[in-house]
Parts: structure tokens; sequence; C-alpha cells
């Protein structure tokens, strides 16, 4: 766990992207807030939470994927393609599965900072500053902490998949590519599929969660259905990677 | 504890329908330098690859440290330290950073064995410089630094001295025949550069198209390679008598199946036949034996090829 913290640390590509998401939200936000961009009908607007519009765009898996997925690319995949690093760490004495866990863990940490976290945080920031502060009343709090709980669950989902995809392809451009067209195919999937069986499906997996926690409202009985979903999805994923990281020839 | 650090039975690994390795038994002994010979593509690597665990057998076992169970695999590898194929590098971290990264994953208390390990590869100099600008002969270092870092029991290394320079080549065995000699280091190391390995190994493995041709020791191999008429008479004590007294020397031995090796006039196969059949002797076989390393290698190999 400790070497994944320092790798991830001395990895340019991650602070590139946390560099960039953190610009990128900030302007975002300014934007909004200075209604240079106008965004309206979102479930921040039906929150009275109109100032962080801007949020919106940070919780589309086609948006997000781009994150995850270049970290993903450059810290995970790396591993096994151009370096190899990946035996040595293979040759530590340390079981596979905690090899396997504690790269989740640090991607994962990794992935909601660049994804969620700064955005997030970028927004309290700016509308703090520019005045908009008075906006976060006990039940617009409540309403964030519910969503982005559930949201950070169900993205915890779309991290073990991804390191799935880039343990499997062992290549940064092929685990970009390969995680964007699963975001690509999701999306397809929602808009396109009117198929009961299909629909019922979609509607069980994380990809679907990823809106529904942002719902305004939510009752007790959907809130527990999230997070079933959520961990149930998450235990099961995790549990393939382990499996596949476990058999896994490194040749 | 167990004497043998390794040891295979009938180890076999497939890709598809072809056998990169084939039935292999192979036994190293605790404080051996045991050196893996073969030609590219022979299966040095894929071995290499077995015994640290990277890749399972597809028939076989492996013994490592006295225990076949693969779920104490990481027991093992805690005891090993390997460079399999090329230096698995960060290229965007220094050497000391690199060491470092391996120093947390193997859990590895206190900095100090960085530096130490960065002087004993030679490579105290280049700490801060990232190994992308590394030569592949620094990168060799670093991976042997790695290798070592955690003071193993056992040492791995495959074709350690691509890249190295001469000097390189000179300092590293030297470098392995100290931590051989004072620390009882165990070093199983692959090349297919014969000469490099006929001055460093105590035991030897041949290897071709995935199966294990010969295992001998190095005085074994010294015997084989050293050149000597080979002499079958009907009276092999006799024999061994005239050599004494008509030809004046010592330099031969009477083997166990009664032939004589002599390795003395063995540029002068009439003088011997000579001396034997003026006292009487029976010759049922009289030849030259013997060769250099690179000849002994290429007549086993082209035996087996022939086969």
């Amino acid at each position: 766990m400790k070497a994944e913290f320092y790798k991830l640390y001395r990895n340019k590509t991650f602070w590139v992207v946390a560099g960039t998401v953190t610009g990128l939200s900030a302007l975002l936000h300014l934007l909004i807030i200075f209604d240079w961009w106008q965004l309206s009908g979102t479930e921040f607007d039906q929150a009275g939470l109109s100032e962080l519009n801007a949020l919106s765009p940070f919780k589309l898996p086609l948006f997000f994927n781009l994150i995850v997925s270049t970290v993903a690319g450059y810290y995970i995949a790396t591993d096994f393609s151009q370096s190899g690093v990946i035996k040595n760490q293979l040759l530590s004495g340390n079981r596979r599965s905690y090899i396997y866990l504690a790269k989740l863990l640090v991607f994962s940490l990794a992935s909601i900072l660049a994804a969620i976290v700064i955005p997030l945080v970028t927004a309290l920031i700016t509308v703090t500053i520019t005045g908009y502060g008075e906006i976060f009343s006990p039940s617009s709090v409540m309403y964030l902490e519910r969503a982005y709980c559930l949201f950070t669950l169900q993205f915890l989902c779309f991290t073990s998949i991804v390191l799935l995809i880039a343990v499997v392809t062992e290549d940064s451009g092929k685990t970009i590519l390969f995680t964007l067209l699963l975001s690509i195919v999701m999306f397809a999937i929602e808009k396109l599929t009117s198929e009961p069986i299909i629909r019922f499906l979609y509607e069980h997996t994380f990809f679907y969660q990823f809106s529904d926690a942002f719902k305004i409202s939510m009752s007790t009985g959907e809130v527990v259905t999230s997070i079933a979903i959520g961990a149930v999805e998450l235990i099961v994923i995790t549990s393939c990677g382990i499996f596949l990281f476990n058999r896994k020839e490194m040749n | 504890m167990s004497e043998h650090i390794i040891r295979t039975h009938n180890l076999s690994k497939k890709y598809k329908d072809d056998f990169a390795i084939e039935h292999i038994n192979i036994t190293i002994r605790k404080g051996e330098i045991y050196g893996f010979i073969g030609q590219n593509g022979a299966g040095k690597s894929t071995l290499l690859r077995l015994v640290t665990g990277l890749t399972f057998p597809t028939e076989g076992t492996i013994e490592r440290f006295g225990s076949d169970n693969p779920k104490e695999i990481t027991l093992a590898q805690k005891r090993m330290g390997a460079i399999i194929e090329h230096p698995a590098l960060f290229a965007n971290m220094s050497a000391y950073e690199n060491l470092e990264v391996h120093r947390l994953q193997k859990g590895i208390p206190g900095k100090e064995c960085i530096g130490k390990t960065l002087e004993l590869v030679g490579l105290a100099n280049a700490g801060k410089k990232k190994t992308k600008h590394f030569s592949l002969g620094m990168k060799q270092r670093l991976g042997l630094g790695i290798a070592l870092l955690s003071e193993p029991e056992f040492l791995i290394l495959d074709e350690p001295t691509n890249g190295l320079d001469p000097m390189g080549i000179v300092e590293l065995r030297g470098l392995l025949k100290k931590l051989n000699r004072e620390k009882g280091l165990t070093v199983l190391i692959s090349s297919h550069i014969l000469s490099e390995l006929h001055q460093l190994a105590t035991s030897f493995g041949i290897i071709h198209k995935g199966k294990l041709l010969e295992e001998l020791t190095g005085k074994e191999l010294d015997e084989k390679c050293r050149r000597h008429i080979r002499i079958k008479v009907d009276q092999p004590s006799k024999g061994a008598a005239v050599l004494e007294e008509t030809l004046a020397t010592t330099d031969f031995e009477v083997m166990q199946d009664g032939t004589i090796h002599l390795y003395h006039h063995v540029d002068d196969v009439r003088k011997v036949s000579m001396a034997l059949m003026n006292s009487g002797l029976v010759i049922e076989h009289l030849s030259q034996n013997g060769d250099s390393l690179e000849s002994y290698f290429s007549k086993l190999v082209g035996g087996a090829a022939g086969e």
C-alpha cells in the first residue's frame, strides 16, 4: 500500500489530471456563477443549488470516464506494459490478492480525488468566494451528502471495473479505449433500449445508479437499493479482478 | 532446513500447442552458483519465470526452499531476488526512488539499505538521475540492486550481462562471487554466453529446445572439456603401469568402466599406442577427446538436434 501511494505521489499524469480538473472545474463554476454559461433543469437547480450546476458534467460517466481511464492508463497499465515493474511487485513476497487490493484502493482514492473531491471542493470554494455561500442550507447540505455518498459508492464500482480492464489489457491506450467503449455502450443502452428485460438489468447496474444518486428525493427503499447494488457489484467486480490477477501469467 | 533451494520435478510449460520447456528436472543446492546455459529461445526465461512464480506450470512441480506447496510461494519470494529478462524500472523515477518503491513493497525497514545498495552496484553517483536517461549497463546494475536490496538468500539473474561493458562484466562476476563466498548467496544465472558462465558457475544445466540435455558440476564439465586420450585396453592396470613407466606420466585417470583418460601426450597418439602395443596390450579403443566449452556445447546441442 505504501509503495502504491509512493508511486502515485510521483506519477506525473495524476498531477497533470488533478491540475487540469482543478482549472477546468474552477472555470466552469465561474462561467455558471457569472451567467456566462447558462445551464438549467439540473438536479442542483431543483435542490436550490443552481450555482453548483457546473458539477453536472462531472457526474456523467462519459465525462468522468476520461479522468478515471487516463489515471488508470498511466498509473496502472504502465506497470504491465513498458516497464514490466509488475514483475518486481509480484516477486515482492506479497500475496497477489493484497497487491491487487492495494492497487484498487490507491487507484480509487486517486480517481475519487480527481473526479469527485476536486470538482466539489472547487465548487464550494468558488461559490463561497463569490458570495453565494448562503445557498448551503442544512437541507441542501444533506442533499449533497446523500448524493455524493451514493455516487462515490457507485464510482468505486466504476474504478474497480476500470482496474480490471487495465489488468486484462496491460496497455494504457487500450485501457482508455475500452473504458470509453464501456461508457458509450451503457449510455446507448440507457438512451436507446426499450426492451423490458434489458432495461430492468440496466437499472440494476451502478451506471444507472450514477444518475439516480442525484435525484432530489429518494425514499429509504431507493437509498437501500442503491447501496445494495453498489456494494454487491463492487464485491463481485473486485472478486473477478482478484480471480483474474491470481491466475495471470506474467510473460 | 533443506539443502535444496530449488528442485523441479518433470516441470513442463506449454503455450498453446508447443512446449516451451518439457519435463525438466533440475536441482539447485544451497551455496551453488548454477549456470543455466542455452541458446536464445531454448526455454531459459520460461524456467526462471516458473521458478519465481510469475507463471504457472502446465505439468510438474517446483520445490522452493523445501516446499512444493504453491500457497507458500510468497514465503519463498521473500527469500529471493530476481531480474527476469530485463530490469523492470520506473522510467520517470531516479535509481534511489526505484529502490525506495521496492523497499516499500518488500517491507524492508529503514532507508539505509538504499544507499548501501547503490554503492554496492556502483550507482552511488547516479542516485538522482532518472532511469530513462540510464544506459543499458546502468539499468542492469540498478536491476541487480533491486534484486539484492532485501539481501536475498537466492538470486535469480536472467542474462544479467546484456548491455554491460567488459569491465562491468568483470565487476558483476566479482560481486556475485563475493556474495556467494561471504554471504552464502545461492545464484541461478542464465546466459547464452558460455565463457561467461564457465568462469562463474559451480554447477551447470544445459537446455536445448525446452529439454534439459545435461546437468553437471563445474568439475565434471572441466573434465569433459579437458583434452585427453581415451584408452581402452584388455588389462587396464597394466596399461596404467605402462603409461607411468614407459611414458613417464601420472597425469591420467582410470575410470570405473576401465577406460583410461590420459591428459598428457594428447597430441602424440602414435607414441602412446606404440608404448601400449609394445607392452603386449590389446588396444580396444584409442581416441582423442575433450574440447572447449563451446565445442562441447555445440556437440551436445548438435547431438540433441540430430535425435
